[in-house]
């Protein structure tokens, strides 16, 4: 067991350090956040930079966490992209890869994924758009919510249902994904505003209508979708598992370097036991989420994915956002609330929702743990 | 409850269905407008501290209902009453007493000097009988009238003389101005010499009415995660169906219906003000909770403000930053307890 990071992914670390000091200032921070604006200009830049480098995951994971420590909003912005890409990375035709994947990985183009349905998120095999075959394509019909990238993908990787489901209890049966381009005829964009937070993520509403995608726009196999969604979403949830460390992260930064100028701030002078003891806290479940995180990390990049693990550092990373953001807010007083710490604590709620709420990542550990035995 | 209360808050809920609940996000989250105000005023919701032609008399009990009646509606309206009615109650000046009471003026009383430390707001200082400086964290910064502390100890009334410095992040009550503002004026009474103390008391005097914002809050948010589980199903049952939603919610509701009696109770005596710093304590608590489980009810759309459920998140946080001060608050409130000083190492 070695927690020495490599110097690769440490150099990843300065790398994205320097990159937020550079360009996630308070003023564009605070601006895209007011203004729910995509940060289209350090999106491009951070692309032609190459911050993301994605042949080493775990520089990406720590780019993540690091980025997102400064500024939750940007840093999801700076480096969410190539959403869904593992999809084809495991699952898509040489063909698919080549066309859709590489100029994604190349920050050439964006991608997004749609799964999450107005009707539902959680129970993903109850979606209802339906992909028909009608010669050589099939037409999408029926609409996704909530989805990050909307307006700003060229492609989105979307969950139809091409088969009627055998049974109601075997509804996962009969879902298929395709890659549809965002210009295709019929596919329609809302834009989704009055987010409680990462106001600088774009989330849209999408519709289908009549939407004709290729036939070989299928990734996979038909009817295999719910099982490529589960399988991109063990992964997905170890990045957004770094937001909530990035999150928590930020909060703690936050609160020692408030507690460094507390003689200022508090008309006593002394830090008090309280506040020594939530710094404590805080800063121990920094530490637990991230080693809770890199655990799943180091499953999934060795090609062995520990799904109990994963949904254990989704769910716990998500807490501890949650939790140090508040806390560090109460004991801030009015320098909490009139600082970025302000947005930190609405960022932070938004990762006990999305791939799979708080709820739902404690019944897969529970639900596997007594299927397989264990962690 | 007595008939004249309960026909207060049928009021207050009447107010709320016709004004508040068509129109909640503008009024919450823009601006209220001078004929909003107005209407409040009509109702007499911003005279509870002084009645013109009647003078001052705080009636605690009608006074917290209408705060949480309004707050389950729209925190942001209840705050605006809270801040209107502080400031009536400690101004004395008879043209500005009604004009504000009436809502065709402003005002409203800062408390940054409580919860931050010395000098940590800005400085306020009279220089050749002109109040001059800048003062941090207004809330109420919009308002026509403003009372507040200079750096030597003074509670003064600025009538005129000021203007809005800088805006200050707002998380919630977006709606209630909060900003530094700049003052050089002339136009300005000393109210007392022992600013601190005066405020001080205001500030504890204010613990009812802040613990009935709260409930209002809690009540009003959870009231939106019952309704919205009661009709969205997932994996074919509806939400209340599920055992972690369904216990979580109805533990923090059993919370709110205890502190709600207990509240009652306070307000139908002489206030105690340690049970009332009781009150304030775990109503906040509990408005933050309740808050964040009902938007976890609510999921993704509980992110959207068009669910009018991520307002309460955001409010019942920026509340117990605004009315309680981790640290001041718990150690006064434990030399209570303790009957001796406690709780400062
Ligand atoms: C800003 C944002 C960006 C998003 N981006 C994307 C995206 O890019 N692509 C995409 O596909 N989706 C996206 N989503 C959707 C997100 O993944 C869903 O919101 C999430 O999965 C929850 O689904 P829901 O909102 O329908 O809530 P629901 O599924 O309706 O759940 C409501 C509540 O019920 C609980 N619940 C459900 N089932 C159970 C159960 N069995 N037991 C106990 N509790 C239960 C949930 O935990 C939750 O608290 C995004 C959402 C947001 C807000």
């Amino acid at each position: 067991m070695d927690f020495e990071l490599s110097d690769d992914v440490k150099g990843a670390i300065a790398r994205a350090k320097d990159f937020a000091d550079k360009y996630f200032t308070e003023e564009i921070a605070e601006r895209a956040d007011s203004e729910e604006q995509f940060p289209s200009d350090i999106v491009a830049i951070s692309k032609k930079e190459k911050i993301l480098d994605f042949s080493n995951p775990w520089q990406v994971l720590v780019t993540i966490e690091e980025l997102v420590r400064r500024d939750p909003g940007l840093g999801i912005s700076v480096t969410i992209s190539a959403f869904g890409a593992e999809i084809f990375m495991f699952f898509g035709n040489d063909a698919q890869k080549e066309k859709y994947m590489n100029p994604v990985f190349a920050g050439k183009k964006s991608l997004g994924l749609g799964v999450t349905e107005a009707s539902g998120g959680s129970d993903v095999a109850s979606i209802t758009t339906e992909a028909k075959l009608d010669g050589d394509s099939y037409i999408l019909n029926g609409g996704k919510m909530f989805i990050s990238n909307g307006q700003i993908a060229d492609n989105f990787l979307v969950l139809a249902r091409t088969s009627p489901a055998p049974s109601p209890e075997k509804k996962h049966r009969g879902l298929s994904v395709f890659v549809v381009d965002a210009k295709s005829p019929g596919f329609g964009i809302n834009k989704l505003h009055g987010k409680l937070g990462v106001r600088a993520t774009n989330t849209a509403e999408l519709i289908f209508d009549n939407v004709r995608v290729p036939k070989e726009n299928m990734v996979g196999e038909e009817g295999k979708g719910f099982y490529y969604i589960m399988t991109f979403f063990n992964i997905s949830r170890i990045y957004v598992a770094a937001q909530g460390l990035g999150i928590a992260h930020g909060a703690l930064d936050r609160l020692i370097e408030y507690s460094k100028k507390y003689a200022d701030h508090s008309e006593t002078g002394e830090l008090k036991e309280d506040m020594q003891l939530a710094i404590a806290e805080i800063a121990t479940r920094v530490e637990a989420t991230r080693n809770i995180t890199y655990k799943a990390a180091s499953y999934l990049f060795k090609f062995t994915p520990n799904p109990i693990v994963t949904s254990m550092a989704k769910f716990y990373a998500a807490e501890s956002a949650v939790f140090s953001t508040q806390k560090a807010m109460e004991l801030m007083s009015l320098h909490g609330l009139t600082s970025d710490l302000e947005r930190f604590f609405r960022d932070a709620k938004i990762l006990d929702i999305w791939e799979g709420t708080t709820e739902v990542e404690k019944l897969i550990i529970t639900r596997m743990m007594l299927k397989e035995g264990g962690a | 409850m007595e008939e004249e209360y309960e026909i207060l808050e049928n009021t207050v809920k009447d107010f709320n269905t016709k004004y508040v609940d068509n129109n909640s996000m503008k009024l919450e989250n823009d601006e209220m407008g001078k004929e909003f105000v107005k209407m409040l005023a009509d109702q007499g919701f911003l005279s509870m501290t002084y009645q013109p032609g009647a003078g001052k008399n705080t009636d605690i009990k009608a006074f917290s209902i209408v705060l949480e009646n309004l707050a389950k509606s729209a925190p942001a309206i209840s705050l605006k009453t809270l801040l209107t009615n502080s400031f009536l109650s400690i101004v004395n000046e008879q043209s500005i007493l009604d004009e504000v009471a009436k809502g065709e003026k402003s005002g409203t009383v800062t408390f940054s000097d409580l919860l931050v430390g010395k000098g940590q707001n800005g400085k306020l200082l009279i220089e050749n009988n002109r109040v001059k400086g800048e003062k941090q964290f207004v809330l109420g910064s919009d308002s026509d009238f403003i009372v507040t502390t200079l750096d030597t100890g003074e509670l003064v009334l600025l009538r005129s003389g000021f203007k809005v410095g800088k805006k200050h992040k707002r998380l919630g009550f977006r709606s209630v101005g909060f900003a530094s503002i700049v003052v050089d004026s002339d136009d300005f009474k000393v109210i007392d010499k022992d600013g601190t103390r005066m405020l001080q008391k205001l500030y504890e005097d204010l613990s009812v009415p802040v613990a009935a914002m709260s409930l209002g809050m809690s009540e009003g948010v959870s009231q939106k995660a019952l309704d919205y589980a009661k009709v969205r199903t997932a994996f074919g049952h509806y939400l209340k169906d599920f055992q972690p939603l369904a216990f979580e919610l109805t533990s923090q509701i059993a919370e709110m219906e205890i502190l709600k009696k207990y509240f009652h109770d306070i307000v139908s005596s002489t206030v105690n003000q340690k049970e009332a710093m009781f009150l304030k304590v775990k109503a906040l608590a509990l408005a933050k909770d309740i808050s964040k489980t009902s938007l976890q009810i609510h999921g993704g759309y509980g992110y959207l403000e068009d669910f009018g459920v991520e307002k309460f998140y955001r409010d019942s946080m920026a509340l117990s930053v605004l009315f309680h001060h981790e640290e001041k608050d718990m150690e006064k409130l434990s030399g209570m307890v303790f009957e001796s000083r406690a709780g400062f190492v």
